[in-house]
């Protein structure tokens, strides 16, 4: 009878906590953040959260666009103190696990942006995967709710540009976890992406009458550290040089001057269509481009006569995409031209990119550190103190290979008439 | 239940998957290698190097089994060393498996109440953990024995799929160079440190008398080095190459970090709950194996038959001490004091005192006859 009982007892202590109520965070008591900005204001940090509201479809379509989602502030000694904060003003509680993306303003970045981050890695809600992401020139809400895509909710816009980021290496991405990752490997520097708020050309405004400037959200460029020192930006083309540097592209187009090889003998002039549309050609410089398919870079360390060189090779296989300008590329010599043409782009950019970290940032954002402590070890140990020193100063040798794999559907620009 | 030796018979397999679990449980949880000197790239060659030193460690305890493979070591620890000094021992190996199991039950509540149960009390997390241990501990041997065969392959494949799925977070560059960081001394002492921590080999010593084929214990002991060490070795690769070296030793859970980085073509992503449900398995049957033989050694030492009286009580004592430490401090969090008993404590277990009863045995073997 007593274990009976007893056995009683234990079944109802176990069903009340098994059945799932004590740990509930049921929907409506939730906050669900899709975004946050982080600020410094006063010298406390700010934070902005974008929460999204619950609204049922029906109703959502009679709302006008962006009402889906809402805005709260905290502000606090530190990120902790500034999230309860928002507990004093708003209703719910944030709950960050599906925030995606963590925007750091530039004052934010320049000041700390590693020691009052502390609570992201530290707090199981936030997932390591969210992207980080500078607001070049500006607060970090003041890129906030901005959605000039098709998106509604302007976090999923945010989110969805940072992940365009596979077609264009103008731009990139990295996660909270691959920043960590860097930001403690004494051979790399972090490099962060950045948002830009940029007024937005105002198409058929008859329909849309608003006397207010529209705006648009950029992510073109990177933001360059020195550990937790945000030391400058990077443009767009010496983004995609540093991606090409680190191999970070999986597609994207290179840009590049048509190699001027007037040469086309193997074909026979067409009388019928002889013109003079050649001869109007205007002297400007023709500009053709590449899809990349596949790259592929190595990146190296030499001691040459006690000089460290820093070598960068890229191969990549191509498909032309656009050829602008005086060339037939049925040829082998020509599409060897235009191969050349593509690899000199490509190593200009890589070079300036290179130039730039080394003379004006004075970080190493590439890993060359880790390469040389991979290659010499020994004398690792005694430079690592002052590797970014050192690779400011350091001489660096670029090879790119190109292959044209895919030239398109046709083989002489449209321009120029076959033979002639 | 009858006497326990007579009616738990296992097989070879059964045993190695314990011992396997048994450890590689330790290294999905927070992978103590990452802290363990040299603490940098070269950690997997001190796993290979940990191989032998445990092999070495682990001998006086593996001859007396074999010498005595019908009983456990707190039987024969008494029968060499005599009733007084045998029972002190044995209180002491008693001890040493219930402080194993307070600081399983106290990770496993840490881990559930850091990652799903925030606001859940520890006296209920561990209230729930040590009922159904208490029952697994209560069928006995054989159906632990058994529960292996289908929870090990399960955790081992979960473990597997992590790695397999994380693919694209991989960087290996960050495990070179090889041997250039590292002295031949921070090597070997990491080595050693990992080799007096693989306590669980204990349990083999307290598993002899119910083994099918006794013959088979020294293929089981190699064996079950062997293979826990490559799954703690592959562990603690893929970690550091996904996180990084000096990332991965500031986590606490490192393999779970890794495992929530996972995220392949937008919808194989927040999977990491697997490793959570894995992680539960493991440290449930865990537990519920250590009980059981906390009990053993406890009935023994004070010549009982049933251990089974015996598993409540021990379970109470658990939930006492569990919440008493929870309570007060986070155990992987502040992991020093940790680390420290269980070198100690480990070292004594594994190898001083079967080194001492070896060497009592060499004296006393005619009389022993």
């Amino acid at each position: 009878m007593i274990k009976k009982v007893l056995l009683l007892n234990i079944i109802i202590m176990v069903a009340l906590v098994l059945i799932g109520c004590w740990n509930a965070r049921e929907l409506n008591a939730l906050g669900i953040a899709l975004i946050m900005g982080l600020d410094f204001e006063n010298d406390k940090v700010l934070l902005t959260a974008e929460v999204i509201e619950p609204v049922p479809a029906r109703e959502k379509s009679s709302m006008g666009k962006g009402t889906t989602v809402t805005y709260v502030q905290g502000i606090g000694d530190n990120l902790f103190d500034a999230f309860r904060d928002i507990t004093l003003k708003f209703d719910r509680k944030l709950y960050i696990a599906h925030n995606k993306v963590i925007i750091f303003g530039e004052e934010f970045a320049k000041k700390s942006s590693i020691n009052d981050i502390d609570l992201l890695v530290r707090d199981h809600e936030q997932r390591e995967t969210a992207y980080l992401l500078i607001a070049k020139d500006s607060k970090a809400y003041e890129v906030m709710g901005i959605a000039a895509g098709l998106e509604e909710i302007p976090g999923n816009y945010v989110l969805e540009l940072v992940e365009n980021f596979k077609y264009n290496p103008k731009a990139i991405n990295i996660k909270l976890a691959e920043y960590l990752k860097y930001f403690y490997d004494m051979g790399r520097q972090p490099v962060l992406g950045i948002i830009e708020k940029k007024e937005k050309k105002q198409i058929n405004k008859i329909e849309k009458p608003s006397s207010n400037k529209e705006y648009q959200l950029s992510i073109v460029g990177a933001a360059a550290f020195n550990k937790e020192e945000l030391v400058g930006y990077l443009n767009g083309v010496e983004t995609k040089g540093f991606n090409f540097i680190m191999g970070r592209v999986k597609t994207g187009i290179v840009t590049f001057p048509t190699p001027n090889t007037s040469v086309d003998g193997s074909s026979t002039p067409t009388p019928s269509v002889e013109s003079d549309i050649s001869l109007k050609r205007p002297t400007k410089i023709h500009m053709s481009t590449m899809d990349i398919v596949k790259l592929k870079t190595k990146k190296d360390v030499e001691i040459i006569d006690n000089n460290i060189i820093l070598k960068v090779k890229v191969k990549l296989r191509c498909s032309l995409e656009e050829v602008a300008g005086d060339i037939d590329i049925s040829k082998e010599e020509n599409i060897k031209e235009v191969e050349k043409a593509c690899s000199e782009e490509i190593k200009r950019g890589v070079g300036n990119t290179l130039l730039k970290a080394q003379k004006e940032f004075k970080s190493d954002i590439f890993g060359f550190g880790s390469v040389f402590h991979r290659k010499y070890p020994k004398e690792w140990e005694k430079i690592k103190g002052n590797w970014n020193d050192i690779f400011a100063e350091a001489d660096f040798q670029i090879e790119v290979k190109t292959d044209v794999i895919r030239t398109g559907l046709i083989n002489t620009p449209i321009s120029r008439v076959k033979g002639k | 239940m009858d006497n326990f030796k007579n009616i738990n018979k296992i097989s070879s397999y059964q045993v190695i998957l314990l011992v396997i679990i048994y450890r590689v449980i330790i290294a999905f949880t927070y992978l103590p290698i990452m802290n363990t000197p040299p603490g940098n790239q070269d950690i997997w060659i001190t796993l290979l190097l940990s191989i032998p030193y445990t092999i070495i460690l682990g001998l006086p305890m593996l001859y007396l089994s074999n010498k005595f493979n019908d009983l456990t070591i707190i039987e024969y620890t008494e029968k060499i060393l005599g009733k007084v000094i045998g029972k002190i021992i044995g209180l002491y190996y008693t001890g040493f498996l219930l402080m194993f199991c307070i600081v399983i039950v106290a990770t496993l509540v840490e881990i559930l109440n850091t990652t799903m149960f925030i606001e859940t009390p520890t006296w209920a997390t561990t209230i729930i953990m040590l009922l159904t241990c208490i029952y697994i501990s209560y069928k006995g041997l054989e159906p632990i024995a058994r529960g292996a065969e289908i929870f090990v392959p399960f955790i081992l494949g979960v473990i597997l799929l992590f790695m397999v799925l994380g693919y694209n977070n991989y960087d290996f560059t960050v495990l070179l160079p090889v041997l250039r960081d590292s002295t031949f001394k921070e090597l070997n002492i990491g080595a050693l440190d990992r080799s007096i921590k693989f306590s669980d080999i204990i349990i083999l010593a307290m598993i002899t008398p119910n083994l099918k084929r006794k013959k088979d214990l020294n293929k089981i002991y190699i064996k079950s080095i062997i293979y826990s060490v490559i799954i703690v070795l592959l562990l603690a690769i893929t970690t550091q190459a996904a996180l990084g070296i000096e990332y991965a030793k500031h986590t606490i859970f490192p393999f779970f970090t890794f495992n929530r980085l996972i995220d392949l073509f937008d919808f194989i992503q927040r999977i990491d709950v697997l490793s959570v449900v894995a992680w539960i398995t493991g440290n449930v049957g865990k537990i519920a194996g250590y009980l059981y033989f906390t009990t053993v050694a406890f009935s023994q030492t004070i010549n009982r038959q049933k251990n089974q009286p015996y598993i409540i009580p021990i379970a109470i004592i658990i939930l006492i001490a569990t919440v008493l430490i929870k309570d007060r401090r986070s155990l992987l969090g502040i992991g020093e004091v940790l680390q420290g008993t269980i070198l100690v404590t480990s070292t004594i277990t594994i190898f001083v005192i079967p080194l001492f009863t070896l060497i009592v045995y060499f004296f006393r073997r005619k009389s022993l006859k």
